[in-house]
């Protein structure tokens, strides 16, 4: 009943033949006047886990709900394979939501809830046992089919509302901040176990999320966005080795950031001018161009060649973080210098001079001038 | 805090108790006892075999439960639509449905029960206006009759059905009908298999209240329909004012308690059985 889309594990999504499975075409929206989207564009392929990642009031549930049908937008359209469902109402689109707060019903049983959408679909009782036990199998909670759902732990609640969803085979799965009730614990536990899940069955999903973790560790690509635009849609690892625009750097993982002007181009590079020194980044932009520059924390070292990036710093805090340790120094009100070293005996303490060095090819950089594409 | 100190303010209960006991459970108990006494003092309950045996009795009986079910039934059908529009109201709509809802209630019975006889008698307003839109030829009696009561009564306990509706309407979780929209529910399936039960605890709430009301109301009928028709609670007054009879109204008043009681107990099962599934 739930292997709608053949389980193809080893195929890379990207790669799938109908790369615009769900195509989302220049949507505009407004609330009260105020444009939130304007001209917003989103396309996933078939058996891709999504996430759309940015802060709250970035439009990312908007956008949820607009492809939902919950919401609808004042433009544009919403095309899942091949139909173009913008003016349906959500009850007509086949696609699956999981509530932030996952919104079961309290009046009806476990076995009951996961029957719902089944029933709605015109399935007779007896007809939608077998297929949801299995969905109950499938999110190990067969043996909670009767009871009543205020009797669940919320791990386990997150458990049916993804049984609830899946049960109806729907074209798409859209999942609304589902861990951000859980406890830490937890919600790492039940990240690995939904990616899984939803990879075997071959779930097309997208995640909301604020979490950049959560985003980089359930799904293919992010859709990092921000004041109702995406700012950036690449696959983690892209995502975070060459955010796009500053936001995007400071919102994937953490950086040292530090704002300059372009003192010149020397060839391939662009010679900075900070409030630490003159800085090298690959890049061609005009001299006395505002610039920030930035480096992943992991990337500094504090010993290096004279063709590095070098800045000589007070150490303002050393954090111990487990297996490594985070060197803090805070030049500037605006700029921040963070240096990640493996391990938590390095000798370095609050106070310490020491020297950060990056190799240039490693330095981000980014026209900060009016007028420049973020 | 000490068990000692919970059982010095347990005390506190001890001034309430003693009013409820003196102004309410002892003259409702003698109230009773009478109610199961003859003529001369026995116990019996030849009172009551009297009274169902009385065709005037039974009717006085069935019209007030009659009329307290129909009241229920329009309260319950005018205060659902205002309750699912006042869940959705924000600011001031919300501020001025609330006040168009408590505000009447401080208008006493009396001044509206003659405001309404200038509505209904056969020269008032609508009774001009049906004959002016050629729907009746000669004016229609409404004043003195059951359904000018119902009507009136419903009016004055609308409050009583739509604050416990709107109450559990407006604890909803908003997600539960998207929940159900994006699981391919309609919005009847939406209404009657999510929003309606979750509001029964609130229904039931004001069902109850409303029909204990309306069954035992005497000043409403009084005005609006007078001696003519009587119902449980007029008859009692009668009983004890006019007739002298403290037999039949103590075994009067014994039926409506236990008519009322009935409803009420019945009613907080229904509504635990209701909310124990949520």
């Amino acid at each position: 009943m739930l292997d709608r889309h053949a389980p193809d594990p080893g195929a890379a999504p990207m790669a799938a033949p109908d790369a615009q499975y769900l195509d989302v075409v220049a949507i505009r929206k407004a609330f009260k006047g105020v444009t939130v989207m304007d001209g917003l564009d989103f396309r996933m392929a078939r058996g891709e886990l999504v996430s759309l990642l940015g802060p709250s009031g970035c439009g990312k549930t908007t956008l949820l709900r607009i492809i939902a049908g919950l919401m609808q937008a004042d433009d544009g359209s919403v095309i899942l394979a091949g139909r173009n469902i913008a003016s349906l109402p959500p009850h007509k689109r086949n696609i699956s939501v999981v509530f932030q707060n996952y919104a079961l019903f309290p009046h009806l049983s476990v076995a009951e809830n996961v029957a719902f959408g089944l029933r709605a679909r015109g399935m007779s009782k007896a007809d939608a046992v077998k297929p949801v036990h299995e969905a109950l199998a499938l999110v190990r909670m067969q043996d909670f089919a009767e009871r009543s759902i205020t009797a669940l732990s919320g791990g386990q609640q997150q458990r049916i509302a993804v049984a609830r969803a899946l049960v109806v085979r729907p074209h798409l799965l859209l999942l609304d901040e589902p861990f951000s009730a859980l406890d830490r614990k937890l919600r790492e536990t039940m990240q690995v176990e939904l990616k899984s899940l939803l990879r075997e069955r071959g779930i097309t999903g997208i995640f909301v999320t604020h979490d950049q973790d959560e985003a980089m560790g359930v799904s293919d690509r992010i859709a990092v966005m921000n004041a109702g635009r995406i700012e950036q849609f690449a696959d983690p690892s892209t995502l975070y080795a060459t955010p796009a625009t500053p936001f995007v750097m400071d919102f994937v993982g953490l950086s040292t950031r530090l704002s300059g002007r372009v003192a010149a181009q020397e060839g391939a590079l662009v010679a900075v001018d900070t409030d630490l020194g003159r800085l090298r980044a690959p890049g061609t932009l005009a001299p006395g161009t505002p610039v920030l520059i930035g480096v992943r924390p992991e990337l500094i070292r504090l010993d290096g060649g004279a063709d590095m990036n070098r800045v000589d710093l007070v150490l303002e805090d050393v954090a111990i973080l487990g297996s490594k340790t985070m060197l803090q120094g805070r030049p500037g009100a605006e700029d921040r210098l963070l240096c990640e070293l493996a391990g938590i005996r390095n000798g370095k303490s609050r106070g310490d001079a020491v020297s950060f060095h990056w190799a240039v090819e490693d330095t981000l950089l980014y026209d900060l001038s009016a007028g420049a594409t973020p | 805090m000490s068990t000692a100190r919970a059982d010095r303010i347990g005390l506190l209960v001890l001034p309430g108790l003693a009013y409820l006991g003196l102004i309410y459970a002892l003259p409702l108990f003698l109230l009773l006892l009478k109610s199961f006494r003859d003529a001369t003092g026995a116990l019996s309950v030849a009172e009551f075999v009297q009274i169902f045996g009385d065709p005037l009795q039974r009717s006085i009986i069935a019209r007030t439960l009659r009329v307290a079910f129909l009241v229920t039934l329009l309260a319950l059908v005018i205060a659902w639509p205002t309750a699912i529009v006042m869940r959705s109201a924000r600011g001031g709509w919300l501020s001025l449905f609330l006040v168009a809802i408590i505000l009447p209630m401080s208008l006493g019975v009396v001044v509206k029960a003659f405001a309404w006889s200038i509505l209904f008698r056969s020269n008032g307003f609508i009774n001009q206006s049906l004959m002016t839109m050629n729907l009746i030829d000669a004016p229609i009696r409404l004043l003195f009759t059951e359904t000018a009561l119902v009507i009136g009564a419903a009016n004055v306990f609308l409050p009583f059905m739509v604050l416990p509706i709107y109450a559990v309407l407006q604890q909803q979780d908003p997600n539960l009908p998207d929940a159900a929209a994006t699981l391919g529910a309609g919005p009847y399936r939406r209404f009657f298999k999510v929003i309606v039960p979750l509001a029964m605890p609130g229904v039931v709430a004001g069902c109850a209240f409303v029909f204990s009301m309306a069954v035992s109301m005497y000043v409403i009928p009084s005005l609006i329909i007078g001696e003519r028709q009587q119902t449980v609670a007029m008859q009692i007054a009668r009983s004890f004012l006019f007739l002298r009879n403290e037999q039949l109204g103590s075994s009067l008043s014994t039926i409506l308690l236990l008519i009322a009681v009935s409803v009420v107990l019945g009613s907080s099962w229904l509504a635990a059985r209701l909310g124990a599934r949520q």
